[in-house]
């Protein structure tokens, strides 16, 4: 039987093709949307590598005019002690504007021997940066009064530039970056999703906050008690105003800084998702109309089927078969032009990202044909056989 | 072999109801070689439905070797459609996208075949009806009377007891129809295989067993 409707399909090819196209075109458009929704499913279900409840940001400007690098130094550690040192404030560093949740990026590339990685997260920090926002340690240390005689700077780096730079072998101690950007590697840290939820961290490093020089302390972090209130918050807020070199203060949360930031990756999914909606209820109406035509124009033939030994089951068995067939024939040369995205990594997406999107397009291909095949194949079963051959 | 009793077929359309068949009482015998004549719109094609389980009567009750049709599922109407009936169509009802002999297989492809069986089978009734060499052509690449002798071979493919036949000649010529009036004649002597045949030609009818006349759906003879 599967031969016979594999001639029947090849004998009507040029029918036949549109459907496929169809068919194609609607599973290039699910597995887009499938890698996506996988994608970030995948990173979803990445730990956060941070916590964000009871994390202030502290935004400032600041025009300190002081030249001399050993003031400089002692105004802002001064300013930090300050604030510091305030009631229900439980930890306070410096940080550079990227703070996590911030749309704001700082990469940089980093060489280690041969091997050179591109678009590396570059945050400066203070030294209780780790503490504010609860990131896990996992080799070496976090930076402290320590490198301030060290002759290389250093630097921490995340669990994914580690295994890019170093594999599987030895990470403390091993010197990055040409001649003149040398950083010796005191930490790893477990990865932290900067750009919220739904965002994979990508490699990081963090290199220590230079009070004595310009640039990297932009923000100021406090984890605070749980009884901060907003009372409190203005009393930072005084605190900081009060200075006469700060202005444009501003504080901000950073539970709240991490719900925005997923809206702007929710927001163009759930459109993308709402226009691949409609495209798949075209297609699906489409596919429908096909049938529907099909079984129309073919009720000569139904009615012979019937007619010579077919049961009104095995004629709608068989339009829902011809129908997979052709879902079948379309899947495979869709899944041919699907697979080379992962072969060609042409997005930096994880091939497992891929695989999973193309099984579930596949499935959902299939869940859509079949559901369209199926009324007007039952359809076509009810009809009696004399009407069907009468009406040719 | 075939008995039917007391047939009564009307269409309902939303206007009109149409009393295609009344009070039909006819029995067949096995081996029989029966013709239907009457005039165009008298029911012979409805008559002929009925007796191949192809539609439901309104009233009355078909007895197939003493076997009451009504209570059968479609399943079962299906495979004694299958086993035991052959139809030949007043226009053929050849599948255009498929090949001469794949049409003549048809039959047998809801039987348990075998596709050496199938095309052994198939090849011997296309034979039989002269067509051999046209096997892989499609039906729209034959004449009028090439299709219609694919359509027996279709019909005898599977070796049924019982042919039903739709004004099989009439749209031949009388030196095809004759052609095919010795097939079906051969088919009934040798294989006694019965038949039952709409004509419209008294000619044709002379050459069976029997002839019953139909009008306005009431038997007239
Ligand atoms: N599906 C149907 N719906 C409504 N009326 C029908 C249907 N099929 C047949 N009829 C009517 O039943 C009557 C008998 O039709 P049938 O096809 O049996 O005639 P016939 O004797 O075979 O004619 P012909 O010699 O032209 O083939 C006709 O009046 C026809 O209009
Ligand atoms: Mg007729």
């Amino acid at each position: 039987m599967f031969k016979h409707l594999f001639k029947l399909i090849w004998n009507k090819k040029k029918q036949n093709f549109l459907l496929i196209t169809e068919i194609l075109v609607s599973f290039m458009v699910i597995f887009a949307v499938f890698t996506l929704i996988v994608n970030y499913y995948q990173n979803y279900r990445q730990p956060m590598g941070l916590d964000y409840e009871r994390v202030w940001v502290i935004n400032y400007q600041n025009r300190v005019e002081i030249k001399d690098r050993d003031s400089l130094k002692t105004y802002y550690d001064n300013l930090l002690r300050k604030i510091s040192s305030m009631p229900y404030v439980q930890e306070a560093s410096f940080a550079s504007s990227n703070v996590p949740f911030s749309a704001n990026t700082h990469m940089n590339g980093v060489d280690y021997k041969k091997i050179h990685v591109n678009s590396v997260n570059y945050y400066e920090a203070g030294d209780t940066y780790h503490k504010v926002l609860n990131m896990q340690v996992t080799e070496g240390r976090w930076f402290s009064r320590v490198d301030d005689a060290g002759k290389v700077k250093p630097i921490v780096i995340n669990n994914s530039l580690r295994k890019e730079l170093f594999g599987t072998g030895k990470a403390i101690g091993e010197q990055t970056g040409g001649k003149d950007s040398k950083r010796v590697v005191v930490g790893v840290v477990e990865d932290v999703k900067a750009k919220g939820d739904y965002q994979k961290a990508g490699t990081a490093m963090y290199e220590r906050v230079d009070t004595s020089a310009s640039g990297g302390r932009g923000r100021i972090l406090l984890k605070v008690a749980p009884s901060a209130d907003a009372a409190f918050e203005s009393r930072v807020y005084k605190v900081m105003a009060n200075d006469p070199m700060n202005s444009g203060i501003e504080i901000e949360h950073l539970a709240d800084k991490r719900v925005s930031i997923n809206k702007t990756t929710l927001v163009p999914m759930i459109i993308l998702l709402i226009i691949a909606g409609f495209l798949v209820v075209n297609v699906a109406l489409g596919l429908f109309g096909v049938l529907w035509y099909n079984i129309s124009k073919r009720k000569g033939e139904i009615g012979l089927r019937r007619a010579v030994g077919a049961s009104g089951a095995s004629v709608s068995g068989q339009l829902v078969a011809e129908s997979m067939i052709l879902a079948t024939l379309a899947l495979i040369v869709g899944a041919f032009f699907a697979v080379q995205f992962p072969i060609l990594n042409v997005f930096d997406l994880r091939a497992s990202v891929y695989i999973i999107a193309i099984l579930l397009s596949v499935m959902f291909i299939y869940l859509l044909v079949l559901v369209c095949a199926l009324y007007p194949g039952r359809q076509a079963a009810a009809i009696y056989p004399a009407v069907a051959l009468h009406e040719e | 072999m075939i008995r039917l009793q007391n047939i009564e077929k009307v269409y309902r359309t939303d206007t009109i109801q149409t009393l295609a068949l009344n009070s039909i009482n006819l029995d067949i015998e096995k081996g029989e070689f029966l013709s239907i004549m009457g005039p165009s719109g008298c029911g012979k094609s409805t008559l002929l439905n009925i007796m191949g389980l192809l539609d439901a009567p309104s009233k009355g009750s078909i007895t197939i070797d003493s076997q009451d049709t009504a209570s059968y599922s479609d399943k079962q109407l299906a495979r004694f459609r299958n086993k035991k009936l052959g139809f030949i169509f007043q226009s053929y009802h050849l599948i255009n996208d498929l090949q001469v002999l794949d049409n003549v297989e048809l039959p047998l492809l809801y039987r348990d075949t075998t596709a050496k069986e199938r095309r052994a089978l198939a090849t011997e009734a296309l034979e039989k009806v002269g067509l051999s060499n046209r096997i892989k052509h499609f039906p729209t690449q034959l004449s009028g009377g090439q299709r219609q002798r694919v359509a027996i071979a279709r019909a005898i493919v599977g070796k049924p007891e019982i042919i039903l036949a739709d004004e099989p000649t009439g749209n031949l010529d009388s030196a095809m129809g004759n052609e095919i009036m010795d097939i079906l004649l051969q088919l009934n002597r040798t294989d006694g295989t019965t038949i039952v045949m709409v004509t419209h030609d008294q000619y044709m009818a002379q050459k069976t067993h029997r002839l019953v006349r139909l009008f306005d759906g009431s038997q007239v003879q």
